[in-house]
């Protein structure tokens, strides 16, 4: 198949996704293709390198691929080359707050992208109401409870529009409305044109809607 | 009895606005500030580039960072009058016993400290907030400041121990600046001059002025760490 004529849906294809700790692989993925717009879960027992694979899409762990192919652009996955980086926005399990405001946390990647105030503040608006997290502006970030910092961490993702959204576990360790809370948000964000990678376990959010299955198991990258 | 009266002549003397006592505390305290200002840039950045950064030679640095603590601060002086005098490489410069001088000295002396403390900051601070500036596109300087932030009272702690290392320093500021009174004669180098004379008085009341100096700024840290503190036990 030539890369080079991925179709024009297609976010992105890896080919020879590999990843070794020394002499052990930990997996090796001969074909790896996200679409545009598609929300995708990424399931796999404890320890499969589900992860490590977010980690590697977001440029922050070593990649080595044999192919890459970002909006039908062909890229080098290392160095993490930049059209990926201003693209992709990666979501920690536990996501840490900047000891800063509410506001200044939600804005910090609109801040590294150089946006006028003026208009970094009204998306941050934006934002903030639709995490449904207004109430929470005069609170100290890290003190938040785990939910509430789940749902301030999509916002401060959500405000640069990613194309690709990498989410690690987003409703582990939360339970009753703080998970339902975070697991209503999701969809809203492929309505909008964004592609959501979740690794997790969550029942409730592989069932969701349209969404597509992806399981690591033994090394190995299967599409359920 | 003798140590009372030196006492009470040593507040006495600091009651009285004693010109010669308040020039040789100006001296100490600007050639610091100086000093600090011109080491903690460089040093912090350094400290964090070489937390943040892996490259080969690295864990050298940190070997020789935190061996340089130990430093005698005589050795930077000797190492420095050598450079410094008529015939050294810098004899030019006409730093050996000048105000230019000591600086230079204390600029070496506060740098390792400068280095050993952010280094330690950085390397403790949880690699998420790097991560999370990475992946939300800051540049590798916006990282950086982002971290800075995150480890401030870690960096305020390298700098007021840099403070207190350079302000008690006797050996280099001797050596190279040389206690000219008026010129280069610090609270250190006064008090062994005095001391030495036998004018305990004077020898006390700069005593008296540097530890005041060590306790305001370390009230200020302990305040600022107390904030510190109170922050992450919220967060728990």
């Amino acid at each position: 198949m030539n890369l080079m004529h991925t179709p024009n849906d297609t976010l992105l294809h890896i080919k020879r996704l590999r990843k070794c700790h020394g002499q052990s692989v930990l997996f090796d993925i001969p074909d790896l293709t996200l679409e545009r717009g598609s929300a995708y879960v990424l399931t796999g027992v404890n320890g499969a390198g589900k992860s490590t694979l977010l980690r590697m899409l977001a440029g922050l762990e070593p990649a080595e691929a044999s192919a890459c192919v970002w909006l039908g652009q062909r890229l080098q996955l290392s160095p993490y080359p930049p059209q990926m980086r201003s693209a992709i926005v990666y979501v920690h399990q536990h996501p840490i707050m900047f000891s800063t405001s509410l506001e200044h946390n939600i804005g910090y990647g609109l801040r590294a992208r150089g946006v006028a105030p003026a208009l970094a503040a009204a998306q941050v608006e934006e934002a903030i109401a639709w995490a449904g997290v207004a109430h929470l502006r005069a609170s100290n970030p890290a003190t938040l409870s785990g939910g509430e910092k789940q749902r301030v961490a999509l916002a401060r993702a959500k405000v640069l529009a990613p194309k690709l959204l990498l989410l690690d576990e987003p409703s582990a360790n939360l339970d009753g409305a703080a998970r339902e809370q975070v697991i209503r948000l999701i969809p809203t964000l492929t309505l909008a044109g964004c592609s959501i990678v979740m690794a997790c376990h969550d029942r409730d959010l592989i069932k969701l809607p349209g969404v597509l299955r992806l399981k690591l198991r033994e090394g190995a990258l299967e599409l359920r | 009895m003798a140590l009372l009266a030196a006492c009470s002549a040593a507040f006495g003397l600091l009651w009285s606005g004693d010109a010669t006592l308040w020039n040789i505390i100006w001296i100490s305290v600007k050639t610091c500030v100086i000093a600090l200002l011109l080491a903690t840039p460089p040093a912090v950045i350094i400290g964090y580039a070489i937390a943040s950064y892996r490259f080969p030679g690295r864990r050298i640095l940190i070997w020789l960072a935190q061996a340089a603590l130990a430093l005698p601060t005589v050795l930077v002086g000797l190492l420095l009058y050598l450079l410094l005098s008529r015939q050294g490489p810098w004899g030019s410069l006409h730093w050996l016993f000048s105000q230019s001088g000591i600086i230079a000295g204390q600029v070496l002396i506060a740098i390792p400290v400068l280095l050993a403390f952010t280094i330690a900051a950085v390397q403790a601070a949880d690699p998420r907030f790097a991560e999370t500036a990475i992946a939300h596109g800051a540049s590798s300087w916006r990282v950086m400041l982002t971290l800075l932030h995150e480890v401030r009272f870690g960096v305020m702690a390298a700098l007021i121990s840099g403070f207190g290392r350079v302000i008690s320093e006797v050996g280099c500021a001797m050596m190279v600046g040389g206690n000219i009174a008026g010129e280069t004669r610090t609270i250190t180098t006064a008090i062994a001059l005095e001391t030495s004379k036998g004018d305990f008085a004077q020898g006390i009341a700069l005593g008296i002025v540097l530890i005041s100096i060590a306790l305001v700024m370390n009230g200020a840290l302990l305040l600022l760490q107390g904030d510190a503190q109170a922050a992450r036990q919220g967060w728990k």
